[in-house]
């Protein structure tokens, strides 16, 4: 089935958004006009960007290494921004192999993906991952913004039946855990992601998002005391589910503060729409959730962000680019021809969201600059082959000011893809010893 | 299934064959696979009671010695378990290994074939034995397992508010999914609380209480409703439909659609019908095709609506048949008349020209129809207006004799105490006092009480089901739960929601746990719509049904699914379910029943002839239309199929994961899949599942799974009949892993009927997982069994099965937590 695009589309997804809140009054929650632009230059932010069930490596690979590389056919819709990420190839996660669990690939390669853990595996008792890398980041960052980190998502969790052979769903609804055991599901609904940044306020004026904060925060207050109450009812492990809920209560407590300590001036932020909710198409809701990303960061509201464009073991067909069949078994593909063309177009669409984000990024200003230059992307996903879950040498890309692009990496043999996280976090200036399965720090990374 | 079998079985598979090599009978691996499994011994002969005891246990262990410790020695201890330390005479030691062993001999998996294995009556009578032992070890020694503290899901959290204060707006849209387990999302382990959840808690109290309480914003503000619709058909306009579209619309109507729409005001509101344009844009909705009226409205929950007259289908004839390209319209348009409903009653009928025309390129492919309703307002506001909710919440109102504080505190006891789901005390009050203090000040009483509002759906002991142990009660001992604790838990298992009034004064009580008033509430509770929850949360993610929203098939290979089809087929097996459930029907007729539920879409698709209109009926089945129980459906043959083809496997494993409770062990690690052929569809799924079966390591599964899903092939990708399909006749026959020969989806029930009682423990595993939100271990499979021996005993009856669960000791004990 052909469908023509429409640039249409997205005027009326605009126009069946209702209320055009424009956007532009966001004084109280950003520092002030001068003071912003010099905090700009020292900002940095993290994105992760996500895609699920592997990648066709052949079509993904490029063919030479080192600086000048050819682009291989699924990275061809990042050649605009080419100067700007560089490719690694040869990363693993071997803490996502069975090492004796047995089946669960997808369940253990999302869990792993940004903690490089061996997550354990539990339909739901005891859930336990590591500390996530943007989750580490998010920890120094969100000391200075009103929200640590974002999670955003395209398709919504697996609503039936268990998500990967004896793992919760919990391990591939995220990315994200802000402890061992604390995921952080991902939103899939625009209008929540606008309300959280924005509030759900009449106006978006810094006054009446204050005052409704304000009284947010003496609601808090009792529900803290509500929780210790109860806390003292009940036995230990009950108090770690109380004490996740208390945590949650304080880090939105925090962000009050925050806005509470703002400057006065105002940041020009594009008019934007108020989302009503899910668009049903793909590339819409794909491209307004990228939006509300960049509006989070250009208004500082977070520094680190994680996008999953889907699920592992995600179902989604994509008829509008001709593939009627569902992801998952195509990936599968079994070596057949027609089913390799597919999944490569998959794959294709979604490296064109990576572009589309690059291209928000870098044409949003911030100060001299852009946002971009002031971003680390890593984008990729967490198996390379998926016909056979492999695990070891993994599609990566870095982008963003803080690397040098327009390059081809190829890592030694089964190099830890934890040693590239501790690379990408020293250039954030969060310095770690280590995470889940590192042995150090890339070689080759900083060209 | 247990979690702890279900995570070792393939290792046994694999060390299983290892092992069998060292009998000499076995002729191959695959053949070994082959272990005789149909005739099962689950319905335990109670009554040979006598005949079992007479039966020494050191024989029981002598026989296990004697069949098992081949595999099972301390040596290999195959699947991690020797037979060897077991103690007969002393089950509890082994509790779990006792449990894994009467699951395998019963389900006829072991000892495997090729192996020697004792006679079957021998067999049998060492089944009865250890189920009765072990029930009777359970009976003795209570073990209710872990209750941990947990957080509402979703839906519950938005029936809640629905039930607390009479707002019927579905506020689970506004809440993050939640985390799945064991198959369901109300799981107490696996729902924790992140910042983003927190801070949608805090931002949707605020939409609750100002809604409920009638201080919404004043501002104008549109609320859209865009109208469901099918693929739009590329370049050709979008399809509108010859049929009512909603039964929220008139009888004699066709097309369009209706919502709920909250009025926050009595006031003045304008509703805006954008039609099709069916320019070369079909999704495009702009102002040229809008149409409003303006009309006052009633605060509180509205049905808008908006419809074409029936009479105007016999313009469906000018739809021309074959789609040859943009065309213009032949004729000028006429006008139409267009109807506009609030709460099923015409408001105004407008005149619309019935094609649009304008600088775009119009067609005249479809009719007119409806592709957004909106609703701008408010205007004009008169006042919060007499809601359902005001009422509920403002239960006094201040006045020369009541002062305001008096009556702030008589409307927090009262809705703490609801949603608390207990008596309340003054240091609930207090609190609640203060912010209302805070709020009162500068601003109205309404306000005062609305911030109290917030606190409590914010508040943990709102969001949290937590249960007390006794003071001084010893870690690991047992008690039964109060009859408050009771109440809640009865009414998230069957409404998932919290207990209304009545249940809680039984609680109050202390009346709730003798059976005869707990039978009546139960009664009650399954007889009250609320217990429609059960249908749409156990049942939706039990059969899978949840999924049907999200399945988009092939629209080339199914040309005849739409939108309509997939609402009726939810529908069918909605009523289904609630059927069984509500008219206390047996549990058996989800195998196979001689009724369904269809509307005349439905019974299109099934070939059901003489079913007219949209509204559904229960229908009579006659066996040659091949339809009865769930497998008959088209929702269940939908969600375990591709979008563009059915899978054997997928529905061979849906049999077995929710109506045999025995999951396949999963696949390997990094199997390579088969290389299916080079021309897909030419080499047929039975060829590629036969060349799938010739690779031992697959065979170990696929044998179990495949012949349950080669017999329903003659169900198409969306559960049409078909006889053949790619230019081959379906074959469904098939041959299960004992070598009974069974054909067809006829074949498959009798199966499956021969198996009932097996069925039924499935069942009452899944809804005892549900009900406890929690997995079920070991400990809990005597339980599971009470239940079925009381369902057998009652001709299977549903109710029989539910109230079996809420009385077994998992559902009404608990025991007190390690520290």
């Amino acid at each position: 089935m052909m469908i023509t695009r429409k640039a249409m589309g997205r005027r009326t997804l605009l126009r069946g958004m209702g209320t055009a809140m424009a956007l532009p009054l966001l004084e109280a929650m950003i520092p002030g006009a001068k003071a912003a632009e010099e905090a700009a230059a020292a900002r940095k932010r993290l994105q992760v960007i996500y895609v699920p069930n592997g990648m066709m490596m052949e079509n993904w690979t490029p063919a030479t290494a080192g600086e000048g590389y050819a682009l291989s056919p699924t990275l061809k819709p990042l050649e605009p921004y080419r100067e700007k990420f560089a490719v690694f190839s040869g990363l693993s996660h071997i803490q996502s192999e069975a090492l004796g669990d047995g089946a669960g690939d997808h369940g253990r390669c999302c869990g792993g993906y940004l903690t490089a853990t061996h997550v354990k595996k539990t339909e739901g008792a005891d859930i336990t991952a590591g500390v996530s890398m943007d989750q580490m980041v998010a920890k120094r960052f969100g000391e200075l913004t009103q929200i640590p980190s974002l999670e955003v998502g395209l398709e919504p969790p697996s609503l039936v039946g268990s998500c990967d052979s004896g793992y919760s769903c919990a391990y591939t609804n995220t990315l994200s855990w802000s402890t061992a055991t604390t995921p952080l599901p991902v939103t899939i609904n625009p209008r929540e992601v606008f309300e959280r940044l924005f509030g759900d306020g009449d106006s978006l004026d810094a006054k009446s998002r204050l005052a409704q904060l304000r009284r947010q925060a003496s609601i808090l207050d009792f529900v803290a005391q509500d929780a210790k109450r109860l806390s003292r009812n009940i036995g230990a492990s009950d108090k770690h589910k109380l004490d996740e809920y208390l945590q949650s209560v304080r880090d939105i407590e925090k962000r009050i503060q925050k806005v509470e300590q703002g400057g006065t001036s105002a940041v020009a932020l594009p008019a934007y729409a108020r989302p009503s909710g899910i668009p049903d198409s793909f590339e819409d809701h794909s491209h307004m959730m990228i939006d509300l990303q960049v509006l989070a960061m250009q208004a500082d509201i977070t520094r680190v962000s994680s996008f999953m464009i889907g699920r592992e073991v995600s179902g989604r067909s994509y008829p509008e680019i001709g593939v009627p069949d569902a992801h998952h078994p195509l990936s599968h593909h079994g070596r057949d021809p027609e089913k390799i063309a597919k999944l490569t177009k998959i794959n294709v669409l979604h490296m064109e969201q990576v572009a589309y984000y690059l291209k928000r990024m870098s044409e949003t200003k911030e100060g001299e600059a852009s946002l971009l230059d002031h971003t680390l992307v890593l984008a990729g996903a967490s198996l390379s082959d998926p016909n056979d879950h492999d695990h070891r040498g993994l599609p990566t890309i870095v982008a963003g000011g803080l690397i040098k692009g327009n390059r081809h990496v190829i890592a030694d043999k089964d190099t830890p893809m934890a040693n590239l996280m501790l690379s990408l976090m020293d250039r954030l200036g969060v310095h770690e010893d280590s995470i889940g399965d590192s042995t150090g720090r890339l070689s080759g990374f900083a060209a | 299934m247990l979690p702890l079998v279900r995570r070792r079985v393939f290792v046994a598979g694999v060390a299983a064959l290892a092992c069998l090599f060292a009998f000499e009978a076995s002729k191959s691996p695959v053949a070994a696979e082959t272990a005789p499994t149909a005739k099962l011994a689950l319905n335990t002969p109670l009554s040979n009671a006598s005949a079992l005891a007479s039966v020494p246990n050191a024989d029981r262990k002598k026989m296990l010695m004697q069949y098992c410790t081949a595999c099972h020695n301390d040596r290999l201890k195959t699947a991690g378990m020797s037979v060897v330390p077991l103690d007969a005479d002393n089950l509890q030691a082994n509790q779990a290994i006792w449990e894994k062993i009467l699951r395998r001999v019963s389900l006829g998996e072991m000892p495997l074939r090729g192996a020697p294995r004792p006679p079957k009556e021998q067999l049998n009578d060492f089944t009865a034995w250890l189920a009765q032992s072990l029930d009777r070890q359970a009976a003795a020694k209570p073990d209710p397992g872990r209750a941990t503290i947990r957080r509402m899901n979703r839906t519950e959290y938005a029936n809640a508010v629905r039930d607390l204060l009479a707002l019927d707006v579905d506020f689970a849209k506004e809440m993050p999914a939640d985390d799945t387990g064991y198959g369901f999302d109300n799981i107490a382990d696996v729902l924790t609380v992140s910042p983003t959840l927190m801070d949608r808690y805090i931002t949707v109290a605020g939409k609750i209480g100002r809604m409920a309480t009638g201080q919404a914003s004043r501002k104008v503000i549109t609320t859209d409703y865009k109208v469901p619709k099918d693929l739009f058909t590329n370049g050709f306009g979008v399809p509108s439909h010859n049929e009512r579209a909603s039964d929220d619309l008139p009888l004699d109507s066709r097309g369009g659609g209706a919502f709920k729409f909250y009025a926050p005001y009595d006031a003045t509101y304008t509703i805006q019908v954008f039609l099709n344009a069916n320019t070369s844009d079909e999704s495009e909705i702009d102002a040229r095709n809008r149409f409003e009226v303006t009309v006052p409205l009633k605060a509180g929950l509205r049905t808008i609506g908006a419809s074409f007259p029936r009479n105007l289908a016999l313009d469906e004839l000018m739809v021309p048949k074959s789609l040859l390209g943009p065309r213009e319209p032949a004729a000028a348009p006429v006008p139409i008349p267009l109807d506009v409903q609030v709460d099923g009653v015409r408001v105004r009928r407008l005149t619309v020209p019935s094609v649009a025309t304008g600088p775009a390129v119009s067609q005249s492919f479809y009719l007119r129809d409806v592709m957004q309703i909106s609703v701008v307002g408010p205007y004009d506001i008169k006042g919060p207006g007499d809601t359902p909710s005001r009422r509920k919440i403002f239960i006094c109102r201040p006045s020369d004799t009541l002062p305001e504080s008096t009556c702030a505190k008589r409307i927090f006891a009262n809705l703490a105490r609801r949603a608390y789901r207990r008596p309340v005390t003054q240091a609930d009050i207090a609190p609640l006092m203060k912010i209302y203090d805070q709020s009162r000040k500068g601003a109205d009483f309404d306000h005062g009480i609305e911030a109290g509002l917030e606190a409590v759906l914010v508040s943990p002991s709102f969001l949290f089901m937590h249960e007390k142990d006794p003071a001084k009660a010893a870690p690991g001992t047992v008690h039964r739960i109060s009859d408050i604790e009771l109440a809640t838990r009865l009414s998230f298992f069957l409404w998932s929601s919290i207990p209304d009034d009545a249940l809680l004064a039984v609680a109050q009580k202390n009346l709730l746990h003798k059976p005869a008033v707990l039978k009546a509430q139960v009664t009650r509770m399954l007889a009250d719509p609320r217990s429609k929850a059960l249908t749409q949360n156990f049942a939706g993610q039990w059969l899978y049904l949840r999924r049907l929203e999200y399945q988009k098939p092939d629209r080339r290979a199914h040309p005849d699914f739409d939108l309509r089809l997939r609402a009726a087929m939810q529908t069918e097996t909605e009523m289904f379910f609630d059927g069984v459930v509500r008219e206390n029907r047996s549990a058996l007729d989800f195998l196979d029943s001689n009724y369904t539920y269809v509307n005349q879409r439905l019974a299109e698709h099934y070939g059901i002839p003489g079913v007219h209109g949209t509204s559904f009926r229960k229908v009579e089945l006659d066996p040659a239309l091949h339809r009865g129980g769930l497998l008959g459906q088209g929702s269940i043959l939908t969600v375990t199929s591709y979008n563009n083809r059915t899978s054997v496997v997928l529905r061979g494993k849906w049999v077995l994961d929710n109506i045999l409770a025995a999951p396949p062990p999963p696949p390997p690690p990094n199997v390579p899949t088969l290389n299916e052929g080079k021309n897909g569809k030419a080499l047929t799924i039975r060829q590629q599942m036969d060349a799938h079966r010739a690779n031992p390591v697959c065979a170990s599964c696929h044998t179990k799974m495949d012949p349950l899903g080669f017999s329903l092939e003659n169900y198409d990708a969306v559960g049409k009949w078909r006889t053949g399909y790619a230019g081959q006749l379906v074959d469904a026959s098939a041959v299960l892993p004992d070598g009974t020969k069974f054909d067809g989806p006829s074949g498959l029930r009798g199966i499956l009927l021969s198996r009932k009682d097996q069925f039924v423990e499935a069942l009452t595993e899944r809804l005892m997982t549900y009900a406890l939100a929690r997995g079920l271990e070991s400990y809990d499979m005597p339980a599971v069994r009470a239940v079925r021996y009381r369902a057998v005993n009652d001709d299977y009856r549903m109710q029989s099965i539910i109230l079996g669960i809420v009385q077994s000791i998992p559902f009404s004990m608990r025991k007190t937590p390690q520290t």
